[in-house]
């Protein structure tokens, strides 16, 4: 019986296709790297002038954060009872004008930690608005 | 002619890179409900050493709103949209003043962040 011999099918490219086939291979990955979209949360600020207004109208709700804590209108709240407590503040004011929560950061208020806060304020309705604090440089005398 | 367009290609895509963020070193924050934040003209980006970058050229503190406003130009409300891209760990007196930057601008406000699977 003789012995079958397989057959070659294997065929070299051409070393002249060698630059296209970098070409495409190239762009088929930068297709791929610049499919990926973002995500994130948009976020509205009023505008400073309309917070001045609001404030003669009603005291504003103030959440003051601090490197891990956060104060609701001045008494610290933990982390799970914050968005019942701000829930309940904010079911007070039905005018819409009135939702507005004032957020105060520490200098050394971490972003993470911003981000987890201000994203329970919108949730449970409020309207954010930031307030920053004035850094003055005083000269003392000699 | 395929080693021209290769070489061709390696220039826009460095030219191309300069524009782009995608080479700086930041980790961004979680929240549990994002959406697809879509195209935008402007991004701004705070990275690991707290220096600020718009649309990849590192700027000032100072120069952030004007930077913006530069590029927004007279854009139409709806297709202002400005992509903040914070690292995790920045602090407030850094990424307060972003946020007020692209508010002074008219920019539309859009934190780039991870969602928190568990």
């Amino acid at each position: 019986m003789r012995a079958r011999r397989g057959r070659k099918f294997l065929v070299e490219p051409p070393a002249s296709a060698t630059g296209d086939i970098a070409f495409n291979l190239i762009v088929f990955f930068l297709v791929c790297a610049s499919v990926q979209p973002d995500s994130g949360r948009h976020q509205t600020l009023p505008r400073s002038e309309e917070i001045e207004q609001q404030q003669e109208k009603m005291e504003n709700i103030e959440v003051r954060l601090t490197r891990t804590t956060a104060l609701l209108n001045g008494e610290v709240v933990p982390p799970r009872e914050f968005p019942p407590r701000l829930r309940r503040l904010l079911d007070a004011r039905p005018r819409q004008e009135d939702r507005v929560v004032v957020v105060k950061s520490e200098k050394e208020t971490p972003y993470h930690h911003w981000v987890r806060v201000t994203e329970m304020i919108e949730t449970a309705g409020g309207v954010i608005t930031i307030q920053r604090e004035e850094e003055r440089q005083v000269v003392l005398p000699n | 002619m395929g080693d021209i367009a290769f070489n061709l290609l390696i220039f826009f895509v460095i030219l191309a890179q300069a524009q782009d963020d995608s080479h700086l070193q930041w980790e961004p924050a979680k929240a549990a409900e994002v959406q697809s934040a879509g195209v935008a003209k402007v991004s701004v980006l705070i990275d690991r050493e707290n220096r600020y970058y718009v649309n990849g050229q590192n700027v000032g503190q100072v120069q952030l709103a004007s930077a913006i406003e530069g590029i927004l130009g007279d854009t139409p409300p709806g297709e202002r949209k400005v992509l903040l891209k914070v690292h995790n760990e920045a602090q407030a007196m850094y990424f307060e003043p972003a946020i007020e930057a692209i508010s002074e601008a008219g920019g539309d406000l859009v934190h780039i962040l991870e969602e928190d699977r568990r």
